[in-house]
């Protein structure tokens, strides 16, 4: 369980990493009502273009180009001195970009739209999705009827609106307005938005194959040193890594607590013994993690140059980045660790335990 | 036979295999298949409240029945219902005045709850009930014929131990160790306490290490160390009043100034200072704690500690487990309620600052976890755990010149324990290269020096 939940974990730390959805320029534009919007994409016909006044200014890298409605490649050039394998840019163009609408902006920025700069909603689909999938038997080891109930259950419970919801009000009390605006400035720039369309699309389950190919072909061409370090600065300055583990051991807790009150009262879980397994797993977790998550940042930010990192560490590095990532972390870990705590304990009510302990339990995910 | 503890633990197993000597055939005939037989299977099974209630309703279909009743009186000591063992007890020796394993148990729990003149006029009783010559020689044989009379005659042996328990906690070790001599239980030129370091270093099972530091108490009154040691563990046992007469008496024979500081400033932040802890309150908090921690009795574990604090009002531990179970049902109001009662109580109880603060700390009440952990270690500067923690909220705070000065000198502090807290070292480094990151840094506690671990 706990390699399947590390890959879970993964996607918290690339959701708590800042992020757009589109990896175009950012427009600003004025229609005939006077109503300033932002898109990703450039004015058309009879609207005024102005360039975007809190942009970042970007790096000398061309920004990857999209044009909606075919969009499925990024266009990048890999800068020399983070010369990646060649499988890169053949998996880039295989992917995906999600566009966004256009996000207004008239007036303070709402918590809603933070999010959904930073990529919250879109990347809970796969990370839902995971964790419906480390609850969910294998088929053909229920019956068909706990199955189906349990199918319910999972889709119900892991509704992706419902943990967005909670996820959105646990962020709430933890706001802090100038920290919040800047961070959405961050967030409006170019760099940013490019950012959270490569961290949506490294989201999606169908990814992991991808990312064990591209560890298997760093072995032959190893990545730079300074590209390393830049994603061991921004695991740093983010606390990624200690997301996930985070969110492992709040899972861990979840599925013990919901388990152990589920059955008789001898067998529950001692007091301390809950937290002493969520300590254990954590601390299992935090060296499982530890490589699996340098493959997979390698992999998410290939497509960004060394500079457009560094601007990402930097950010990361301001109070406001710190005040977003601890804000995002709360909110994410305690929202993710109830709604698995809520899920697992309908779960063990609606189909009881001994039936679960007949099917076989389900095999770990490798971790990749 | 070694001390309360080892005695309770005698005592559970005792219940679990047979209970009552004098339990005759056709008593047991009588009550097989019957809740007492349910009962005593309940508590092999660790459900100990079930147990108890089986056996009280066996204990009520047979009233006549010593083993009925002992079982029953046996279950309510070990569940810390004192009153209720003592009424059984003394209603089973009321039908078998003269059975030797009851007598035995009644001096027992007479030593667990205080009353120990109560105990020795049990041993003897017990003694009582030996021939005569037994008698004779158990009281004026020369020590070296001791040994095979205490072998052969397993009860005289038990009341040897009793009443060594009896002088410690009273506090007459002069007496302990005359009687030890004399019975040979620890013989003179014997060096107990590096057998008992010895086996404290190899790692030998922890009742053996623990029995090995008890005899270097009784045989070498002069090491000083082994006295310290035995103290402290105690006191990490939850036997804080023997714990704080060992501590007391290790404290008085070391000849180290720096040591006599030491062992005074443990007695005032570990043990409460001059703040007496009743025997029945201590072994009702024992009891209390294995309810709640063992057995998951929340309830009856909230009765015991509020007994024990009603009969031990300026004992911090207690309050500092209320605050636990108040923080295990999710209420950290009340347990933030419960630490500040348990400061009220004891404003010096290292253990009480040092879970205050780690808990405001989790509600992020920086400012006020700050003066909580500070003043942890100022009163235990060697608590390694208690100084990461102060520098976690240091860290959240943004004092980060503070923050590097503590986790560096909790580092410092753990590797002279070969605890090398690799995972903040790690965090250490990267604050030291990139500066601040948006984690908070790790705060592990790793249990390192004896008598500051538990309570």
């Amino acid at each position: 369980m706990t390699e399947r939940m590390a890959l879970v974990a993964l996607l918290i730390g690339a959701l708590i990493l800042v992020a757009a959805s589109s990896d175009a320029e950012t427009y600003r534009w004025v229609d005939e009502g006077g109503n300033v919007t932002y898109s990703n994409r450039p004015p058309q016909a009879r609207e005024i273009r102005t360039p975007a006044t809190d942009a970042m200014p970007t790096p000398d890298v061309k920004a990857p180009e999209v044009r909606p409605p075919e969009v499925k490649t990024f266009d990048v050039k890999a800068p020399s001195e983070t010369k990646a394998p060649e499988t890169k840019v053949s998996e880039l163009r295989g992917r995906e970009i999600p566009t966004q609408p256009p996000i207004p902006r008239t007036g303070p920025t709402k918590i809603d739209e933070l999010l959904e700069l930073a990529g919250v909603r879109a990347q809970l689909v796969g990370l839902l999705s995971r964790v419906a999938v480390d609850l969910r038997p294998p088929p053909g080891q229920m019956n068909p009827a706990d199955q189906a109930t349990i199918d319910r259950i999972l889709a119900q419970s892991l509704r992706r609106e419902t943990v967005y919801g909670a996820i959105r009000d646990a962020f709430r009390p933890q706001v802090d307005r100038p920290s919040l605006e800047t961070t959405a400035a961050w967030l409006r720039t170019p760099i940013a938005r490019k950012i959270v369309a490569l961290e949506t699309a490294a989201s999606d389950p169908g990814t992991d194959q991808k990312v064990a190919d591209y560890a298997a072909s760093l072995k032959a061409s190893p990545p730079p040193a300074r590209r390393l370090e830049l994603l061991q600065r921004l695991d740093w300055v983010t606390g990624a890594n200690e997301t996930s583990v985070d969110l492992v051991a709040a899972i861990a807790r979840g599925l013990s607590s919901a388990v152990s009150a589920a059955g008789p009262p001898e067998s529950r879980l001692r007091p301390g013994q809950i937290g002493d397994r969520a300590a254990q797993v954590r601390a299992r977790a935090n060296e499982t993690l530890r490589e699996v998550r340098t493959m997979s940042m390698l992999y998410t930010y290939q497509a960004l140059q060394d500079e457009e990192l560094a601007e990402y560490v930097r950010f990361s590095g301001t109070d406001a980045g710190r005040w977003y990532n601890t804000a995002m972390r709360k909110a994410l870990v305690g929202a993710l660790g109830r709604a698995v705590e809520q899920t697992a304990t309908e779960l063990v009510r609606a189909v009881p335990l001994e039936r679960w302990a007949r099917a076989a339990m389900p095999a770990p995910h490798p971790v990749k | 036979m070694t001390i309360g503890a080892v005695r309770a633990i005698a005592l559970a197993s005792a219940l679990v295999l047979c209970v009552g000597s004098v339990s005759a055939a056709q008593e047991r005939k009588a009550v097989a298949g019957s809740d007492l037989d349910r009962a005593q299977a309940a508590f092999q099974a660790g459900r100990y409240t079930e147990a108890l209630a089986l056996a009280r309703r066996g204990a009520d279909t047979a009233p006549t029945s010593v083993r009925a009743l002992t079982v029953r009186a046996g279950m309510a000591e070990f569940l810390g219902e004192f009153e209720e063992a003592r009424t059984i007890y003394d209603r089973a020796s009321a039908l078998a005045p003269d059975d030797a394993e009851l007598i035995y148990r009644t001096a027992s729990f007479a030593v667990r709850v205080g009353e120990y003149d109560r105990a020795l006029a049990q041993l003897d009783r017990l003694l009582a009930l030996h021939p005569a010559h037994v008698r004779w020689l158990f009281q004026w044989a020369p020590t070296y014929l001791q040994p095979g009379l205490l072998r052969d005659h397993p009860s005289l042996e038990q009341i040897v131990q009793i009443k060594l328990d009896i002088l410690t906690e009273k506090g007459d070790l002069a007496q302990a160790r005359q009687l030890a001599r004399s019975y040979a239980i620890v013989k003179s030129g014997e060096n107990y306490c590096s057998e008992a370091q010895a086996k404290s270093r190899e790692g030998a099972e922890r009742e053996e290490t623990f029995n090995a530091f008890r005899l270097a108490t009784l045989g070498q009154p002069d090491a000083a160390d082994c006295v310290w040691w035995y103290g402290q563990w105690l006191s990490d046992e939850g036997y804080v009043r023997l714990g704080r007469l060992m501590v007391i008496e290790g404290t008085r024979t070391t000849p180290s100034t720096g040591n006599k500081a030491s062992g005074a400033r443990y007695l005032r932040v570990r043990l409460g200072g001059n703040r007496e802890v009743p025997k029945r309150a201590e072994q009702l908090f024992l009891i209390a704690r294995q309810r709640y921690l063992r057995d998951g009795d929340l309830d009856g574990a909230v009765r015991l500690f509020d007994e024990t604090i009603r009969l031990s009002p300026t004992f911090a531990r207690p309050y500092n487990y209320r605050a636990t179970i108040a923080a295990h049902l999710g209420d950290r109001e009340a347990a933030l309620a419960w630490l500040q009662r348990g400061l009220q109580a004891d404003p010096d109880s290292w253990r009480t600052h040092r879970n205050l603060g780690k808990l405001l700390s989790d509600l992020e009440r920086y400012p006020e976890a700050e003066m909580h952990l500070r003043k942890t270690v100022q009163l235990f500067g060697d608590d390694a755990g208690g100084r990461l923690a102060l520098a976690r909220v240091l860290y959240a705070q943004g004092k980060y010149d503070d923050f590097a000065r503590e986790a560096r000198a909790a580092v410092a502090l753990l590797a002279n324990w070969k605890a090398p807290v690799p995972e903040v070292r790690d965090f250490l480094a990267k604050f030291d290269r990139w500066g601040p990151g948006a984690a908070l840094p790790p705060a592990p506690d790793p249990p390192v020096i004896v008598g500051w671990n538990y309570d």
